[in-house]
């Protein structure tokens, strides 16, 4: 079984070009593992299971060739599912941002976390963008308490991982502070640059804007480094291939009304 | 040295989150403060600080009656720095309704846990309703996630606790089989109707509906023994003035 992960430094289900090409990337992943239609799951714990966090995922998935979904802990009130079954019978789960040490703490109070690692040894694609990227490191750099500074993950993958590298220049420094304070050593990454673990080899960098990088980031004697990695630039699709059959977006939309997802 | 007087506020249901237009509850935990403005800030936890649930707060608690504020534990670049002194300057602190499972967790990640109890401690009036009352006990009942869940709570108050329990719900028939299990004796309460501890003992149940009810639950022998306790309807023009509960409501019955 090949494990998959991606790991992205920033991004939005929005509809400009390289937000498009992110999309478009995460639904090429679920496909390669899908039997049938390939089944998308958002975790949105990071931000809270804000509605607009979920409203921008089903505005990007559910009118594309996916069954996408939604495991919102903190409304499951309103909506109990069964949480290792539905997240053991998904082709790819995205974790999206928020505050990652609110992320981990409420994963644990569910006992998310072994449910999690099961899915990713089972070849389950495991996504996510800021918090929700960090998360399966050991370490990453947050402002859950307001201020750039370490913070734990998961440890799925060794090493650490900054987000918004040089979008936000604090965690960067914060960064470079922490791997030469002992962190353990990882990747920086900008907004729309992603790394993709397929396996146990060493990952592809990717990118989704011009200019947007992926960084190693070492501690050496003469102190910390930064190396750029080579991406593979990702192309948004064109807009023409986002046109959906129109009794196939019908269909989606009324499943997507059928699960209730907003009460 | 004086000690501050500790109290507990645990709503079955109800205030602004669950009654609007009803404001009796929240009169009732204003008015322990004893502070002409009281400070009054809003733990929105279980819900994922929701921003429709912060509104509302804010409209329930407008400026002219105390001095509101929030902590939002999922934007902390936003709000006090310091969440120790600012929770401890306060005089009524308000835990909201959610998921009891998810408060617990991002309490403890930011400490707020052994802040609250200090705050307790320093006579600072604790409140909440749903998983905002669950929270306070050693043991809980929560029906939020499904299947009905047993949690361990901050333990302030050590008892169990069931909220929403209201006649003919599922929730009352789950209680009764935690305690045959071995859940610790305790309280339920009715939606409107909302148990005030001082210390750690029940002091008086209070009610924003005249037929909403609190219970003392023990379990003598293998079997479950609910007992109804008298409540006082704030809407109740003849209500002067409220006397504490005879203590004998306020302690276990003897098994």
């Amino acid at each position: 079984m090949i494990t998959r992960l991606l790991a992205l430094g920033g991004h939005e289900f929005a509809s400009r070009p390289p937000d498009r090409a992110v999309c478009e990337l995460i639904l090429r992943l679920a496909t390669a593992r899908a039997e049938g239609r390939p089944r998308i799951c958002l975790l949105p714990t990071a931000s809270g299971d804000t509605s607009e966090t979920i409203g921008r995922f089903y505005a990007a998935f559910g009118e594309r060739p996916c069954e996408p979904s939604d495991l919102s802990l903190f409304r499951l009130g309103r909506r109990p599912m069964a949480l290792r079954d539905h997240l053991l019978s998904q082709d790819l789960i995205y974790v999206d941002g928020g505050s990652l040490v609110n992320l981990l703490a409420v994963w644990e109070a569910h006992e998310l976390n072994e449910i999690l690692s099961e899915a990713w040894r089972r070849g389950i694609v495991l996504a996510g963008q800021s918090a929700g990227a960090m998360c399966w490191f050991e370490a990453g750099i947050t402002k859950s308490s307001g201020k750039a500074a370490p913070g734990d993950g998961l440890g799925l993958l060794s090493g650490s991982l900054c987000v918004h590298y040089n979008n936000e220049p604090e965690r960067r420094a914060a960064y470079l502070d922490a791997v030469g304070g002992g962190m353990p050593c990882g990747y920086g990454r900008d907004d729309y640059a992603g790394l993709l673990w397929e396996g146990t080899g060493p990952p592809s960098a990717l990118t989704a804007r011009r200019g947007a990088r992926a960084y190693r980031v070492t501690a050496t004697d003469e102190g910390v480094v930064e190396s750029p990695l080579p991406a593979r630039f990702l192309p948004a699709p064109a807009p023409a291939a986002l046109r959906e059959d129109i009794a196939e977006f019908r269909r989606v939309r009324r499943m997507r009304q059928g699960a209730g997802w907003l009460g | 040295m004086e000690t501050a007087l500790r109290q507990i506020v645990a709503f079955g249901g109800g205030g602004f989150s669950m009654e609007s237009g009803n404001p009796l509850l929240d009169d009732y935990v204003l008015g322990l403060t004893g502070a002409a403005r009281p400070k009054v800030c809003f733990l929105p936890s279980a819900s994922g600080d929701a921003d429709h649930y912060i509104v509302r707060f804010y409209r329930a608690f407008p400026a002219e009656r105390c001095e509101p504020s929030h902590i939002s534990l999922f934007r902390r670049e936003q709000g006090p720095d310091d969440l120790r002194r600012h929770l401890l300057s306060q005089d009524l602190i308000y835990v909201g309704g959610g998921s009891v499972v998810s408060l617990l967790g991002v309490w403890r990640a930011h400490g707020i846990d052994t802040i609250l109890r200090e705050a307790w401690e320093a006579g600072v009036v604790l409140c909440g309703l749903s998983a905002g009352s669950l929270c306070w006990f050693a043991e809980a009942v929560t029906g939020f996630h499904g299947a009905p869940q047993r949690v361990e709570g901050l333990g302030l108050l050590p008892f169990s606790n069931c909220v929403h329990y209201d006649e003919g719900s599922r929730r009352r028939l789950d209680y009764h089989d935690f305690l045959r299990a071995g859940m610790r004796a305790g309280y339920a309460a009715e939606d409107g109707a909302a148990l005030h501890f001082t210390g750690t003992e029940l002091s008086r149940i209070v009610s924003s509906r005249s037929h909403a009810r609190g219970y003392r639950l023990d379990l003598v022998g293998d079997r479950v023994v609910e007992m109804q306790i008298a409540t006082a309807y704030l809407g109740d023009p003849r209500l002067a003035s409220l006397a504490p509960l005879p203590e004998a409501m306020s302690t276990p019955v003897a098994a």
